[in-house]
């Protein structure tokens, strides 16, 4: 430990006199490390981060992001935080748990958040934020079955891992219910729930996939498709906003995309939204409070962590009653009343 | 300065070799840096942020020991992958498949490094002798072919490139290879036994720097010694050079370009399993994130001499080191770093160009 | 017209290429000037056409003084120069290559290749030179080229035209119909500078020879009043034997016997076919003929280098055919290639790599894979001090020396290891006379020695100076095997395909 601190203080002598000219002194930073795909994806990096913004003008806290490019960076990127002082690191996305993990044992007295990822058992300076966006998806089946023409809706997914088919399972069951109980046959493509199998990009940025892979719903005839690969559902959005919406309707995911994607709005049905910002926010607040704990928390239909957006543009292409029965849906699942599957 | 002179008798770097191999590479890395922050300059930042973005390019490479390890954590894989070009570039092979080599040789490290259960130091030498294998097996595909066909070895290796991602994520959803209770491909972890030890894990946890590094270091002797002192080597680079002349002299080239092309194979499929066992401890879909193109620029930059190989992998490394810390602490998007790579590669692509600009450096011919 | 050159100095650093250099030449006259490689001549004419300025001195036109700065402003003022390697585009015609860069032009700004075209021809005509404006350049042989860069020069109206080792890579056909091409600009009022290190050259066609030696001129000689042994002594500064002394001495045992040789290019056509000829100890066997007529492809078949498809090749009784050229060096056959740049030598290897070349995994030099750089030096000296190769180290690259040394280094290289059988093709091609006698020489005290040698070479003199026994040639057959007292025009007419 002696040589620990000789090298610790003869090293960072020098970085510290440089840094102490550039470097504004602040009472607390928050930090986030994105996943691939950016923090400009319009998808999750870029809701996660809005809540750190949202902390910055609402405390006059500091902030700090690291853009991950491989998954190689996760590691070292969470290390450069501790390095840099932040009091609570924001790490994005199920694919670092591990890497997050390793750091938080590695950094004990540094606070950690994930999104997407719980641990079992917990780990005291991470909190774990999960979300049930299988609730919020199923709303969306529900309705994507009772808009499409066609009889098929379609939807793909980034990589398969339980945060992105947790989107897919819930839409799929949404369409499930639909027929059960209005006696139809419409046809999901693109997942499975059952078999845990279906269509996957198998990346996080590739616009290119995402217009193909929608083309190839289209082709097989669905007239709604949910991309759940962040920024690559931009480029299915563009594919339907050329269709027109007539012909392709897209479910956004994450945020709102009407709002956030607003030169393409009348493509967007609806959004399933896990709002990131809101519970990445409180967990900034906690930290700045010193109310900090490890463990997990979940978003949900109650507690408002998950929810699906309003109709926007595309409303006059949802007949009244099935909102409505889409609202009572809503109410049915926090109460407990639906099973989703 | 003695030192410096030691290395320099020892490996018989001349006065041009020199210019080469250290000057050329700092100029050009520095005219890069000066350029990438005009262009910062030019987007509207404030000149504050370009100093401090400046600033923290240096402390995050070089300014502290944990700085110090970052740096030298990237350069390890950049310098084995580079090695192997660097060889095929002595042997006039122009070997674009380091990135398929690193996926395979790291692939085929990671099993090994999971499903076997060996003494520490036993297993962890089989580890890594099985990824140079499989590494050194995959670029042999390439160098047969171009001996025995005529086909390309730029075209082969491109190609095999894209057959290794493929295989790479069909591996990983093996269940044999696959994590337990993952849908993503995701492999198991490498047990401890193979696992290369970190060097100054004592200090602090956090420095990863670990003993592939100084694997590196000794890969690059021995690669010098290779190519310049040993008859293997005098062929690749005769065949390298003058074809014409190599077949005079005897020179079996089809042979010599199937072992330059393994030999190259091999240190990518080290580079692949030192990130493994080093950095990463198990195979995911991007594990080789980019370092076999990188390493194309650090071969080039070093101009295929294994000493300018290790000083300019160790340079790249500080570019990504002193990125990260760019992006922390003056806000700046990582992918000024990448335009600051890519001008470096222009400004080594023509050492006239540095030349002219800094005529100072250079004697008169 | 009359163009003079005073004193013009010109040096590179502490290099002094040109001192002090005076000399003229007019209409209606050809100037020869002769020197070795590095005697400054190039350095002097790219003062005259502008790519140099000089030191010092003065450029005069008709008595007045010009200054240029670039090429353009000698050509303005009537300096053409044909350089050694052709600047044509091979996929342009000869017209376009004729205008390239100086583009005749239509009132809307569009080339004019009627026009320019005509002019060509007329150009071709006036001057007998025979050349289709037509024609893409890449179609057209070497002479014609050289034809076609005679016209860019005269197209852009020269009076004063040099020509820079112009007969380097012309047959000798090729270099007769060129002489006629000289005199007949001459005749019609055009100032010629010729450019050579060839002595028969100068003497055969110019009106008076400047010498030039160590950047200076040395002497001014009357081609009629003069001989190839006082040129050579003028060039190199001593006394030099140009007709090495070759003692007849009686051959020994058959040393290789070629049987019905066979041999098919890569275009699948018979290059080499029906060949067979017997070499012994003791003994020079010249191969005469024009370039091309197989003689290469014999050469390569001998020494491994390229597949013999029918026939037999034995050496001490040893059937060698189609052994790998490793082989056929371990036994004791050294060639020395006809081209030394491309084959025998690399050019970015330094003279101790070169000289290790096609040895390296001998014992000498290595030991398992490990090579030993301190024996490999000392050859590299042993051999630099024993064929004179001068060079500022052996760790220089063989690209920097001149071309003498690099060959020298190559005959070094080959003759000082085991050798019983040497084959030298085009062992003098652009070497300077002090090389070429000092080579000369180490292949007559080889043959002395009891080794066998075998000669390819195109210069027609250098196989009468040196062969014993001759044999010629012609689209890939022996047409002819005479004794080395024959009359040269016998073998120049067998080389031509007639056989009396």
């Amino acid at each position: 430990m002696k040589l620990n601190t000789i090298l610790r203080l003869t090293s960072g002598a020098f970085a510290g006199l440089l840094l102490a000219t550039v470097q504004s002194a602040n009472a607390f930073t928050a930090c986030q490390v994105t996943d691939l795909g950016g923090v400009d994806d319009k998808s999750f990096n870029e809701t996660a981060w809005k809540g750190v913004q949202d902390a910055v003008a609402k405390h006059g806290i500091d902030s700090k992001i690291l853009e991950s490019k491989d998954g190689t960076d996760y590691e070292p990127h969470l290390n450069s935080m501790v390095g840099a002082g932040c009091d609570i690191i924001v790490a994005v996305g199920f694919l670092m748990g591990e890497a997050t993990q390793k750091a938080a044992e590695a950094n004990p007295d540094s606070k950690f958040t994930i999104i997407d990822f719980a641990y079992k058992p917990t780990i005291p300076n991470v909190l774990g934020q999960v979300f049930e966006t299988d609730q919020a998806a199923f709303l969306a089946g529900y309705v994507s079955a009772g808009v499409s023409k066609t009889g098929i809706v379609g939807t793909f997914g980034g990589i398969n891992i339980p945060p992105v088919t947790g989107f897919m399972d819930g839409f799929a069951w949404g369409v499930a219910h639909y027929n059960k109980v209005k006696g139809k046959n419409i046809q999901v493509l693109g997942w499975d729930p059952a078999a845990k199998e279906g269509l996957f990009t198998n990346n996080f940025d590739s616009l290119d996939d995402g217009r193909a892979f929608a083309q190839n719903l289209y082709d097989e005839g669905a007239d709604i498709v949910m991309p759940v690969a962040g920024p690559v559902g931009l480029g299915s959005a563009s594919l339907a906003n050329e269709l027109g919406s007539d012909k392709l309707k897209i479910i956004g995911v994450d945020g709102d995309w009407t709002v956030t994607d607003p030169t393409r709005k009348g493509v967007y049905l609806t959004s399933v939204m896990k709002n990131m910002d809101a519970t990445t926010l409180s967990v900034i607040e906690m930290a700045k409070s010193g109310n900090f704990s490890g463990g997990v928390t979940a978003g949900t239909l109650e507690n408002g962590g998950v929810g699906i957006a309003p109709y926007h543009e595309l409303s006059s292409s949802v007949p009244s009653d099935l909102a409505a029965e889409v609202e009572a849906l809503r109410k049915g699942i926090i109460s407990g009343s639906i099973k989703m599957n | 300065m003695k030192i410096f002179l030691k290395i320099r008798q020892t490996f018989s770097i001349d006065k041009a070799t020199f210019l080469d191999i250290f000057i050329i590479p700092i100029l050009a890395t520095s005219l890069a840096i000066t350029i990438g922050l005009l262009l910062l300059l030019l987007s509207g930042e404030s000149y504050q942020t370009a100093l401090r973005a400046l600033i923290s390019l240096f402390v995050g490479s070089f300014g502290s020991v944990s700085a110090l390890s970052e740096t030298l954590t990237a350069s390890t894989p950049l310098i084995f992958a580079a090695l192997g070009i660097a060889i095929g570039f002595r042997a006039g092979l122009f070997n674009i498949g380091a990135e398929g080599q690193i996926i395979i040789g790291g692939l085929a490290a990671v099993i090994v490094g999971f499903s076997v259960e060996l003494p520490l130091l036993l297993h962890l030498t089989i580890v890594l002798a099985i990824g140079a294998a499989f590494g050194a097996g995959y670029a042999f595909i390439s160098g047969w072919l171009k001996a025995f066909t005529g086909a390309h070895e730029v075209i082969t290796t491109i190609m095999l490139n894209l057959i290794a991602f493929r295989l790479l994520d069909f591996f990983l959803r093996l269940p044999f290879i696959q994590k337990e209770g993952r849908n993503d491909p995701i492999s198991k972890s490498v047990l401890e036994t193979a696992e290369l030890p970190r060097l100054l894990g004592f200090i602090d946890p956090n420095l990863r720097i670990h003993a592939g590094f100084l694997l590196a270091v000794l890969a690059v002797v021995l690669v010098y010694w290779i190519i310049f002192h040993t008859t293997i080597g005098f062929e690749f680079r005769t065949v390298g050079t003058n074809i014409h002349a190599a077949k005079y002299a005897g020179v079996n080239s089809s042979l010599a370009v199937i072992l330059a092309m393994s030999a190259a194979g091999l240190c990518a499929g080290l580079a692949g399993a030192s990130q493994i066992s080093g950095v990463l401890g198990r195979a995911t879909s991007g594990f080789s994130a980019g370092i076999g193109f990188d390493a194309i620029a650090v071969a080039l930059l070093g101009r295929a001499h294994p000493i300018g190989v290790l000083f300019s992998g160790i340079l790249f490394g500080a570019l990504v080191a002193g990125g990260r810390e760019m992006q922390v602490s003056a806000g700046v998007s990582l992918d000024l770093i990448t335009v600051i790579q890519a001008l470096i590669i222009i400004f080594i692509a023509a050492p006239i160009l540095i030349k002219s600009i800094f005529p100072w450096f250079f004697p008169k011919t | 017209m009359k163009i003079e050159l005073k004193e013009i100095s010109k040096s590179f650093g502490p290099v002094a290429a040109n001192t002090k250099i005076n000399l003229s030449v007019s209409s209606g006259e050809t100037l020869g000037l002769l020197g070795e490689n590095g005697a400054g001549k190039t350095t002097l004419m790219n003062v005259l056409t502008g790519l140099y300025k000089p030191d010092s001195g003065q450029v005069l036109i008709k008595g007045q003084q010009r200054e240029f700065s670039n090429p353009r402003d000698a050509i303005k003022n009537g300096i053409g120069m044909v350089h050694q390697h052709f600047m044509l585009v091979p996929v342009f015609s000869v017209t376009e290559n004729v205008i390239l860069g100086n583009e005749p032009t239509t009132a809307v700004n569009r080339i004019n290749l009627k026009e320019a075209r005509e002019k060509v021809q007329n150009i071709s005509s006036k001057y007998n030179l025979n050349v289709d404006p037509d024609e893409l350049v890449e179609r057209l042989p070497v002479g014609v080229q050289q034809r076609v860069e005679i016209i860019k020069i005269l197209f852009r109206k020269a009076e004063l035209l040099i020509f820079d080792e112009p007969t380097a890579v012309l047959t000798p056909q090729e270099v007769s119909d060129f002489f006629m091409i000289v005199n007949s600009l001459k005749n019609s009022g055009k100032a010629i500078i010729f450019i050579t290190h060839k002595l028969h050259e100068v003497i055969q066609i110019c009106d008076r020879i400047n010498v030039l030696r160590r950047g200076e001129v040395v002497g001014e000689v009357n081609p009629k009043k003069t001989s190839n042994s006082e040129l050579a002594e003028l060039m190199v500064g001593r006394s030099v034997n140009l007709n090495t002394k070759r003692k007849k001495i009686d051959p020994g045992n058959v040393l290789l016997k070629v049987k019905n040789l066979q041999v098919i290019s890569d275009k699948k056509e018979k290059v080499v076919s029906d060949v067979n000829l017997k070499l012994h100890e003791k003994e020079i066997l010249g191969i005469a003929g024009v370039q091309g007529n197989g003689q290469t492809e014999f050469i390569e078949a001998l020494t491994g280098l390229r597949k013999i498809s029918s026939g037999e090749i034995s050496y001490f009784d040893t059937n060698c055919t189609n052994f790998t050229p490793r082989k056929i060096h371990q036994m004791g056959i050294k060639h020395i290639p006809e081209d030394r740049q491309k084959q025998g030598l690399i050019n970015e290897f330094s003279l101790t790599e070169n000289i290790i070349l096609n040895t390296y995994y001998e014992a000498d030099f290595s030991k398992n894979i490990s090579l030993n750089w301190n024996n490999a030096r000392s050859e590299a000296a042993r051999v630099m001090k024993q064929f004179d190769v001068r060079a500022n180290s052996e760790s220089s690259p063989a690209g920097n020396l001149s071309g003498g040394n690099q060959q020298k280094l190559v005959i070094g290289r080959e003759m000082s290891r085991k050798i019983n059988l040497l084959i030298a093709s085009q062992p003098t091609r652009g070497v300077d006379v002090g090389s070429i006698e000092y080579i000369h020489s180490q292949i007559i005290a080889a043959r002395n020695a009891g080794i066998g040698v075998l000669l390819n070479s195109t210069e027609l003199e250098e196989i009468i100076t040196l062969s014993d026994r001759i044999v010629v040639f012609f689209e890939g057959k022996i047409v002819a095997e005479l004794p080395s007292n024959t009359d040269p025009k016998i073998i120049g007419l067998a080389m031509a395909g007639v056989v009396t």
